[in-house]
């Protein structure tokens, strides 16, 4: 079997390790023999290229490099990207890149950045001053049927455990969240809620990177990739998470989490 | 000075002193911040009035790796040739850190008497500190990303340095690495007199609206020098990943370059507007360098070229280069019966990335190098490790050997190595897992074989605790 990994502007969009979810990707292809290529995404890419992908990742970016993106994503780009995510095309959004699949993003200064209006949300900087929300988050997974395959795959509630550092806040209106926050900022640090979860898309401003302790949103990505590439059931084998489980109880054990949740 | 003044001054000075001296006798550290933080209560003014006194002029190191080391041996140049200097060598590079350590050197009657005060300076106070201070020499060696919980980007740096610099009188000298394509942009707009544009400049305009800005008629031209490397033997064979400006900072096009020495220090031009690496006024052929690794390099030139143009022979310069020692925790070697231990701070992608390359280059053809990793993560470190995966763990995993993985985010580190590797086993490599410093340390050093050395990678606080635990005593 072969995948290949479509990574959202390389350059411009790494900014916090979110590299780190395209290798975990490549990785966990490699130890199961799966073949696996990394295709950039950026702007010398044609616009075909987006639609030609298994799984698309996308990570954060400074505000300069978030504005050459989006000036960049635009016309065919732009539809071919949204093209992809409604034919069920699994993707990982983190850090700032949610934000450009919402409708807008109103940084601290100067103009509104228009984003692709795929996720029926909002994000806004609530001003120079305001604190960002930076921390440790912890949050379990309830977006449908996202949560339950999970919860398959793992054997056990899908908590993500994962790093938050973001000046803007987001607000969902129609599109479903990702999960609900047991400790950290989420979303807006109000309501409560972390991410959104469109088609297979998983869009959080939890890093970490997102993928290293929580292995089991990894396999998902291969599973529904592999299963729309080949139109069948697929089962992966299972791999060794002996290290990932230990940073993760590490983790929980630290933010006192350790009795609420007895996680994998 | 104004009599009123002398007597706050040395009312402030002999609180400061009487703090160091009660801190250090019951052994709470080394002072090298509370002092200034009190004595600049008592005298809001007193940095000025510090500053003022320095006979031959300040010297003012800033950029985010490299500052200790490169501010170490200039101070050794300068101590070798006779001259009296005050340095902030603990490395506390805050206001407070700078103030402390020019109390450190001043007497009881207010009265400083120092001939340079080298002054490692963090680069997002450099502008506070310009407002108090008109340094002879400003030398910036580089501009990375350093801890993102805390810092800005580093174009906003640059244009914050600019601002604060442009208004400086012409004695001062600019010192800037060429090879940093922000660094040599910024030298290049000093040199013209140029200042930023007032209000949220490029981060909000786009990068296209700078290279026309108005020169203002009166500002004064500093004199601006460059550093940086000529010895394509150095070059990598690609672009890590851990780069911030490989585009056009005149611009905004994708720089081209002809090759790369580290990060995105190198060799470049624009092919669109014509930005290139500037002229250096230093042949690095021609130099030793200090310790191990291309970064030391920088560093040494960097020092190499400032001592210079104060007016040091070449060949005394060289002679200090070539008995120089580290500074703590950067390259510093410590022996511990019959083995070697090397202690390479490793704090953000960057450094981490050179230091793995240098301490490869000396392992290889080791048959089974010991290295341990010590990864914390509180206020000092930068509080989010994300940073870790766009370092290039790979180089340490393909060579092999053993890898010892401790500090607060042990396992953040362990499944960074883990997921290095293609394959599940690599039969040449062996992470082993220890928590507890004290074990991981004892660990290390036993399966480090007789007359080899260990090198150890540590984050800042875990630098400190590693040196405490290797030493027997406490550093800040």
């Amino acid at each position: 079997m072969e995948l290949s990994i479509g990574w959202l502007y390389p350059n411009l969009m790494s900014t916090y390790g979110d590299r780190g979810n395209v290798i975990c990707l490549q990785r966990r292809c490699q130890w199961r023999d799966i073949q696996v290529t990394i295709v950039p995404l950026d702007r010398e890419t044609p616009s075909e290229t987006f639609q030609q992908v298994d799984i698309i990742v996308g990570g954060g970016a400074q505000d300069r490099q978030q504005e050459i993106v989006m000036r960049d994503l635009k016309g065919e780009k732009a539809f071919a990207l949204q093209q992809t995510l409604n034919n069920d095309t699994p993707g990982v959004f983190t850090c700032g890149s949610p934000q450009l699949l919402g409708h807008y993003y109103e940084p601290a200064l100067g103009q509104k950045i228009e984003g692709l209006g795929l996720l029926d949300m909002v994000s806004k900087h609530p001003g120079i001053d305001a604190p960002r929300c930076i921390g440790n988050v912890v949050f379990e997974i309830t977006a449908k049927p996202l949560a339950t395959e999970l919860e398959t795959i793992w054997g056990d509630r899908p908590i993500v455990i994962g790093f938050e550092n973001h000046g803007g806040r987001t607000y969902l209106k129609t599109v479903q969240h990702l999960g609900k926050v047991i400790t950290g900022y989420g979303n807006n640090g109000e309501d409560g809620m972390e991410g959104a979860f469109y088609h297979n898309a998983i869009a959080t401003y939890s890093h970490g990177p997102l993928l290293a302790k929580n292995p089991f949103i990894t396999d998902w990505l291969l599973k529904k990739a592999l299963e729309n590439k080949y139109q069948k059931e697929i089962t992966l084998s299972k791999l060794d998470d002996s290290l990932a489980i230990a940073a993760r109880k590490a983790m929980l054990q630290r933010l006192d989490l350790s009795k609420i949740i007895a996680t994998n | 000075m104004q009599p009123i003044d002398r007597i706050r001054l040395g009312l402030a000075v002999g609180t400061a002193k009487t703090v160091t001296k009660l801190v250090k006798t019951l052994n709470l550290g080394a002072a090298s911040v509370l002092p200034g933080e009190i004595s600049r209560r008592l005298h809001p003014r007193l940095l000025p009035l510090l500053f003022k006194q320095v006979n031959y002029g300040v010297i003012l190191v800033v950029g985010t790796n490299g500052k200790t080391t490169t501010a170490l041996l200039l101070r050794k140049i300068l101590e070798d040739r006779g001259f009296k200097v005050t340095h902030n060598s603990s490395g506390a590079n805050l206001i407070n850190g700078l103030t402390t350590a020019l109390l450190v050197d001043t007497k009881i009657t207010g009265k400083l008497d120092t001939d340079y005060a080298i002054l490692e300076v963090d680069e997002n106070i450099l502008p506070l500190v310009l407002k108090d201070c008109q340094p002879q020499y400003i030398l910036a060696l580089n501009l990375f990303r350093d801890q993102l919980d805390r810092y800005g980007e580093v174009d906003t740096i640059a244009q914050r340095w600019q601002k604060a610099i442009s208004p400086l009188p012409s004695e001062t000298t600019i010192i800037l690495n060429a090879d940093d394509p922000t660094l040599a942009y910024l030298g290049h707009q000093l040199s013209k007199g140029l200042t930023p544009p007032s209000k949220g400049g490029r981060a909000t305009q786009g990068f296209e609206a700078t290279s026309n800005h108005t020169p203002l008629a009166c500002t004064p031209r500093q004199k601006v020098l460059f550093f940086g490397l000529n010895e394509p033997q150095l070059y990598l064979e690609e672009i890590p990943h851990a780069v911030d400006s490989i585009y056009c900072p005149s611009c905004g096009h994708l720089l081209d370059y002809q090759g790369v020495y580290l990060s995105h220090l190198g060799d470049y031009n624009c092919p669109s507007c014509g930005f290139a690496k500037s002229k250096t006024a230093i042949n690095s052929q021609e130099w030793p360098q200090i310790l191990i690794g291309v970064y030391n390099k920088y560093n040494t030139i960097a020092a190499g070229l400032l001592a210079e143009t104060i007016g040091i022979q070449r060949e005394d310069i060289c002679h200090t280069i070539k008995n120089f020692k580290a500074a703590f925790g950067r390259a510093e070697e410590l022996t511990i019966d019959d083995k070697q231990i090397r202690i390479l701070l490793s704090k953000n992608p960057v450094g981490m990335n050179e230091t793995i390359r240098a301490v490869t280059d000396i392992q290889k053809n080791k048959p089974s190098p010991v290295t341990l990793l010590v990864l914390n993560d509180r206020i000092p470190d930068g509080t989010d490790v994300s940073w870790i995966w766009d370092v290039d763990t790979e180089t340490l995993t393909h060579q092999g050997g053993k890898l010892i993985i401790s500090g607060d985010r042990t396992y953040d580190m362990a499944l960074r190595l883990k997921y290095s590797e293609s394959l599940l086993e690599n039969p040449n490599l062996e992470l082993i897992i220890q928590e507890n410093l004290t074990q991981a340390i004892s660990t290390a050093l036993e399966i480090t074989p007789p007359n080899e050395t260990l090198h150890i990678l540590p984050t800042y606080s875990a630098m400190l605790e590693v040196r405490e635990n290797l030493v027997g005593r406490k550093i800040l």
